[in-house]
């Protein structure tokens, strides 16, 4: 697993309360992990602090499952 | 329609998150009635809401990020609007609630703590936060007005309303409790306003909303009292109309805190 994706999944497993277990690429936040709508804005805000970087809305979006944030924060991060 | 019953006043609103709050709406009424305002919300409600439309029709109204639960951020926020100001507060409408466990569909009798815990530091301590900071930094001014919207769920039980009616509870305590220290300190008034079930997107969390707003409206003589009614009262409550009311829990309710049954509710009953 790369650096990022394993900040990522820490991230996700601290914010959401999930066990690192259930955390795969594929699992969606709000289907698979519980998170709503909230949670979902406050996890690409952390992405953004953790990161370095500012994610667009319209990019944010786009981000639904655990595999589409690391893949993002691998070709955006600094 | 106004009636200039703020002009020349200043103040800050928590918790205008989209068009459907009710501080969205006193934010526009209060800036009718001729105030000067700073908004604030959590960042992550910023980031969700549509704030910056608001602050335009509020007379470019400064946008000021603050999370209730850091003293730092609460610090910035009055020292930043009394620079803005140009001098000291004279109101504070709190429209802020977080119900951790509601969110999380963790029923009442199986709550978690460390959730329930920052349940109510964001619903009540924060109240007690804003008011210790603003004694500290003596950032209000005599006679300054503090609202903060409950629920009646803090006096009878609305189990849907799960922890947040013990939030709601503490939150009017602290509006007492406080509101004898400031008003002795400083003729400070600070009440709490119980509305009527209100469809913005924080009540829409409570279960069965929709169910119950149809009882309230059949069990209130009036009919529920809509958002923009409630940015009426508190536009008064900050008013110099006032000056005398405080540590009181104001019902704005059509009436349903008092009423014990209605014909409406009686005939929906059926002929059992």
């Amino acid at each position: 697993m790369s650096d990022i994706a394993s900040r990522v999944k820490k991230i996700i497993v601290d914010k959401l309360g999930v066990d690192e277990a259930e955390v795969t690429n594929e699992a969606s936040f709000t289907n698979d992990l519980g998170a709503d709508s909230l949670d979902t804005v406050e996890l690409i805000m952390e992405f953004e602090k953790e990161f370095n970087i500012s994610i667009p809305d319209e990019q944010a979006e786009t981000i639904t499952t655990v595999g589409q944030a690391v893949s993002y924060l691998e070709e955006h991060a600094k | 329609m106004a009636y200039n019953l703020l002009k020349g006043k200043k103040g800050i609103i928590f918790g205008a998150l989209d068009d459907k709050s009710i501080a969205w709406k006193t934010a526009e009424q209060c800036y009718q009635e001729g105030a000067e305002l700073v908004l604030t919300n959590a960042p992550v409600a910023l980031r969700m809401g549509e704030i910056n439309k608001l602050a335009e029709a509020c007379g470019n109204a400064p946008v000021i990020g603050a999370d209730v639960t850091s003293m730092d951020d609460l610090k910035a926020l009055l020292e930043k609007s009394m620079e803005h100001f140009g001098g000291k507060i004279d109101f504070i409408l709190h429209s802020v609630g977080m119900g951790l466990n509601v969110r999380k569909g963790k029923e009442y009798t199986d709550l978690n703590y460390d959730w329930n815990h920052k349940t109510f530091d964001i619903s009540s301590m924060s109240l007690h936060r804003i008011l210790k900071t603003a004694w500290d930094l003596d950032a209000l001014n005599e006679h300054a007005s503090v609202i903060a919207l409950t629920y009646i769920a803090a006096q009878r039980v609305f189990p849907d309303y799960s922890e947040m009616a013990d939030a709601k509870a503490l939150l009017e305590s602290i509006t007492r409790t406080f509101g004898y220290y400031y008003g002795v300190k400083k003729k400070v008034r600070i009440n709490t306003i119980s509305q009527s079930p209100t469809k913005t997107t924080a009540g829409s969390g409570v279960k069965g909303f929709d169910n119950f707003v149809s009882y309230a409206e059949k069990m209130s003589p009036l009919g529920n009292a809509p958002a923009e009614a409630c940015a009426d009262y508190i536009s008064v409550m900050f008013s110099d109309l006032t000056k005398y009311v405080t540590m009181q829990n104001l019902f704005h309710d059509g009436g349903f805190s008092f009423t014990g049954v209605t014909a409406e509710v009686l005939e929906s009953m059926g002929n059992n």
